[in-house]
């Protein structure tokens, strides 16, 4: 199976010293998502993000792994979710999550409709491009990159 | 997930402990809300004050609930989000469905 995870973008002009500072290999379990986040969170910790910028990332990264996990890996645990934690010398935080289904239909609506409140799901892109400063899809969405700057 | 449930004036208080998100958590949250609504119990004040994140399942979760006890004459009101909790709320658009209270006791109170 090819490796679903993109390399690191090269760090440009604008992401001087972009270094890896976490990678993990995560079944597609939904029980496993919660300690996954809790390792970022720990990363984050770690390069002393700040709180409030820590809590926006480590939530974009639970909505990304549900995601891999519920639409990428149809919740199948044999599967795995590959999830990077990258930092610059500026202190943006890049995350990249790669899962190896065949992507789904990222184009959520600006803003949930008001007929759709009640809805149980259908939230967890739109939150993701609320809370990060910029969000990219590659291969079809299985691979979701975000940027908290 | 700690969840801890206690009665008062036919209110049933829900006090939730840790992170809400997919997993075990929001499942035990799921069965507290599902055994509260099944049993009629349909006026649930939520303490949210030890709950530094809720994703959107949890919020799934909280909608559906929500829905299901105003259909039955009752409601869900929140007790002390976090300031995390109260962001995301707002951010999708859903805060103003809720009451928020201080207190348990206020909130208690406003279902007489």
């Amino acid at each position: 199976m090819s490796d679903p995870m993109p390399p690191t973008p090269a760090p440009g002009r604008d992401h001087q010293g972009l270094r890896r500072q976490l990678n993990l290999a995560i079944p597609a379990d939904a029980e496993h998502i919660a300690n996954a986040t809790d390792a970022v969170l720990a990363c984050l910790a770690s390069l002393k993000v700040e709180e409030e910028k820590s809590m926006a990332i480590g939530l974009a990264v639970q909505e990304a792994l549900a995601n891999a996990v519920t639409h990428g890996c149809q919740n199948d645990p044999s599967k795995t979710i590959q999830c990077e934690v990258s930092a610059d010398e500026q202190g943006h935080v890049l995350i990249v999550v790669a899962d190896p289904g065949p992507g789904f239909n990222y184009s959520a609506p600006p803003k949930p409709v008001v007929q759709d409140v009640y809805n149980d799901h259908g939230r967890g892109v739109f939150l993701i491009r609320q809370l990060m400063d910029e969000v990219s899809f590659e291969r079809g969405g299985s691979v979701i990159q975000m940027w908290k700057y | 997930m700690d969840i801890n449930m206690q009665r008062r004036s036919q209110v049933e208080i829900i006090q939730l402990r840790g992170p809400l998100r997919m997993g075990a958590a929001v499942n035990e949250f799921r069965q507290a809300l599902d055994n509260s609504l099944s049993n009629g119990d349909t006026r649930i004040v939520l303490d949210l004050a030890e709950v530094p994140m809720i994703d959107s399942s949890g919020i799934g979760v909280l909608m559906k609930s929500l829905a299901s006890a105003r259909q039955r004459g009752g409601n869900i009101k929140l007790v002390n989000p976090s300031k995390f909790a109260v962001q995301t709320l707002r951010m999708v658009g859903l805060l103003n469905l809720f009451e928020v209270f201080t207190d348990a006791d206020a909130a208690v109170s406003s279902f007489a």
